[in-house]
């Protein structure tokens, strides 16, 4: 075993080719990481092929464009909702689970863009909708936009282990939420119960004070349950449907330590259900660019957290118990 | 119990799981598309020349149940075409299902779109593989029948890209060295330019778009020959070949079509414009590859070292046969390496010493000549294959090449190997 091959979010799309193909570090190809010959896993038509066709250079890049605040709900004291007007193609190409867009205040420079994972799409009116936790100065500055919004996007790899998401039909799945983790899990529910799965959806408000997924969620045959994850109760239940319910698949929505409780917990079973996760790396361009959200996975291999489709046990294990 | 994991469905890996099977393994053979022969859905050629002595050994060694098949399927027998003598072409389209149906019977488990990623090692010896879903799959003994063509960059750096061969890589995805995954580095083929790799050597027309006359030719005496107008005259094309045994000057000045169900047509490819200003073919369209107006898939890409029998240099526990042992042509060729890695897996996974056909055989004789030869930069160029060039011309030299089938049959007999691969160890 040589290097275990990288999938990258993007592979195939209209924005493959990408920046790092022209600079030899594509994620995929062999050729277009500067090899000989072909060593990939890409199932599909080859990006290498794509690389020529388009006059060895990149295809398509991602536009920003200004996106009109429909609506602005306030959820609790430092965490509010936007419905924002985009095109119906973005619309329509953010549809789908895991997926983001970066988004600043017009009147800020790029390097105000801060990533956020869409919580619902409406691709017939085109619109978008997105949960906001103030933290830091790029999410203060979007708080109060004195001339609307710029998004960028449409980026894809909010979630890890889209393969399995996409792969489970007709089982038994578990989403568990907490927090501003719950933005992303709206998506995650609809999606599993659209491919015939019984769906459990357990919500705790976390630090962000309130459910406001509720809407999303309400009309969606699964079973919603709200707890406190960090009690005693919460960790009883959540014991007890993982050794109950014979999970297919497990969604954590939340922080890299409530991944790896779940993780644990799954680790105990004698049946391992598939484990997706929300990726909480530190992203930053979306482009595997700029190289904040680069991080080591156990082989040692840097990875490009933002377009790379990681093994979460290989990456949040590393990070949390080998610092 | 032994278990036996075959990675790669082709003819030689067809092959290698029936000698297994016959040897007593529990045999599973993983395939990445939905049809097993690889290329040999769209090949056809069985003992022309050399090849029918090759063929013959293969039967009185015990191995002779894929012949017997492509002897029941073949559209026409005792053909004559440029340069080859006595061959036997088989139907393509029906060659297939037989196989299939033959190594159920047989008892080989068969995955179909399964498709080998990666290798999980324990120091030299192969523990499992990894496949595309994330499972693993154990085994005693590996063999790796991968082939060596593509995938696509590969088409399209030493090639003219994706010509849309059997092969289906957009479909089924990729090919991977199991050996190279493994650590062993591919050795790779090159062409008279010494540009790696090699064009596929024929395409197939659709028979229906040919005129009447030529399509009746072809199924009444299997070939027909029509000259290429002389503007159109590549002598050059003949280098690219994989094909040695057809690149001969006749193979340029004319197009030679013989039937296999399709109208296989004998050049690597042929700009479609060209093509249809050759008489009786004004409507002709391409079958296989797709493209084949363009280009063909390019081989010899990914060759794994090897002893003589078969086992794959510096890990214990992979052997490997067809394109991915050597540089040999052909299905015989296939069938060839593929039993013998099949049978000696199950020698290997036993502790028994493995087997080396004598080379006395021709058989035994192309399997160690092609490996010597590839340790030459000279070597790299050459193909290998019982049909002609270099080594039907060493066959002949050396008096081996024969179709009395008495004779072979005496051969084999006098080494002791007569139906070796049908004795059960386990």
């Amino acid at each position: 075993m040589i290097g275990r091959k990288l999938e990258c979010i993007d592979a195939g799309s209209e924005y493959c080719p990408c920046f790092l193909a022209e600079a030899n570090e594509c994620i995929t190809c062999s050729h277009l990481q500067g090899k000989e010959f072909c060593d990939c896993n890409w199932r599909g038509v080859c990006i290498y092929q794509e690389y020529v066709w388009a006059g060895n250079r990149k295809k398509g890049v991602r536009g920003s464009y200004p996106a009109a605040v429909v609506e602005k709900r306030d959820v609790s004291q430092n965490t509010f909702v936007y419905k924002l007007r985009v095109t119906k193609t973005l619309a329509r190409q953010l549809d789908s689970p895991g997926a983001y867009v970066f988004m600043r205040d017009k009147e800020k420079p790029s390097f105000f863009d801060v990533p956020m994972s869409v919580m619902a799409v409406d691709a017939v009116k085109g619109e978008i909708q997105v949960a906001l936790q103030v933290q830091g100065a790029k999410t203060k500055a979007l708080a109060e936009p004195e001339k609307g919004i710029i998004i960028r996007g449409p980026y894809w790899n909010g979630i890890l282990g889209q393969r399995y998401l996409k792969g489970v039909k007709n089982g038994n799945c578990l989403v568990i939420a907490r927090g501003i983790g719950q933005a992303p899990a709206a998506k995650v529910a609809g999606y599993l119960v659209r491919s015939g799965n019984k769906v459990r959806v357990i919500v705790d408000p976390g630090k962000v004070g309130a459910v406001f997924i509720g809407d999303l969620i309400k009309d969606l045959p699964c079973e919603v349950e709200e707890l406190d994850l960090n009690s005693r109760q919460g960790i009883k239940v959540v014991k007890r449907y993982l050794k109950n319910e014979n999970h297919d698949l497990v969604f954590s929505g939340g922080s890299d330590k409530q991944h790896l409780h779940i993780i644990k917990e799954i680790d105990k079973l004698a049946q391992k259900p598939f484990i997706v996760v929300t990726n909480n790396n530190e992203i930053c361009c979306g482009e595997g660019i700029c190289g904040s959200c680069s991080t080591r996975i156990d082989s040692g291999v840097r990875v490009k957290a933002c377009k790379v489709q990681l093994d979460v046990r290989r990456v949040i294990e590393r990070r949390i118990l080998n610092g | 119990m032994v278990n036996i994991v075959i990675i790669g469905g082709g003819w030689a890996g067809c092959a290698a799981a029936l000698a297994a099977k016959q040897a007593g393994a529990q045999v599973l053979l993983l395939e990445k598309t939905d049809m097993l022969l690889g290329l040999g859905n769209v090949g056809g050629i069985m003992r022309n020349n050399g090849r029918y002595t090759a063929a013959e050994e293969m039967i009185n060694l015990g191995a002779g149940k894929l012949f017997d098949i492509t002897d029941r399927a073949a559209r026409h027998t005792m053909v004559e075409f440029p340069g080859h003598s006595h061959a036997s072409l088989y139907d393509v389209t029906k060659v297939e299902p037989m196989v299939r149906r033959l190594l159920r019977e047989m008892g080989v488990e068969i995955r179909f779109m399964a498709r080998a990623i990666d290798v999980i090692k324990k120091g030299n010896s192969i523990k499992g593989i990894l496949m595309a879903d994330d499972t693993v799959i154990e085994g005693d003994v590996f063999i790796e029948t991968t082939g060596s063509t593509g995938p696509m960059g590969n088409c399209l750096k030493y090639g003219n890209g994706c010509a849309m061969c059997i092969l289906r890589c957009p479909s089924f995805g990729p090919r991977t060295s199991i050996s190279q995954r493994a650590g062993v580095e591919d050795i790779l083929g090159q062409r008279g330019d010494e540009c790696y790799g090699a064009f596929s050597g024929s395409c197939k027309l659709n028979k229906d778009s040919l005129s009447d006359e030529i399509r009746e030719k072809l199924d009444r005496d299997g070939v027909a020959v029509l000259k290429v107008p002389a503007e159109d005259i590549k002598m050059e094309k003949l280098s690219v070949k994989v094909c040695q045994q057809y690149a001969l000057r006749e193979y340029a000045e004319n197009v030679v079509l013989l039937d296999t169900g399709h109208a296989k047509l004998m050049t690597s490819y042929y700009p479609l414009e060209d093509l249809r200003k050759i008489p009786g073919l004004e409507n002709a369209r391409y079958e296989d590859p797709y493209s084949g107006g363009k280009g063909n898939s390019v081989r010899y890409l990914s060759m794994a070292p090897r002893n003589n029998s078969m086992k794959v240099d510096g890990l214990e526990n992979l052997l490997c046969g067809g394109e991915k042992s050597g540089l040999f042509v052909g299905h015989t060729e296939a069938i060839t390496t593929g039993s013998l890695a099949g049978h000696n897996s199950v020698r290997l996974a036993l502790g028994m010493p493995l087997l080396e056909l004598p080379r006395n055989l021709v058989t035994g004789d192309i399997i160690a000549y092609a490996n010597e030869q590839i340790k030459h930069k000279d070597g790299l160029k050459k193909r290998y294959t019982f049909a002609g060039a270099e080594y039907f011309e060493r066959m002949k030299e050396r008096k081996m090449y024969t179709i009395d089938k008495k004779e072979i049959e005496r051969r084999v007999s006098r080494m002791d190997l007569t139906d070796i691969f049908n004795e059960k160890l386990v």
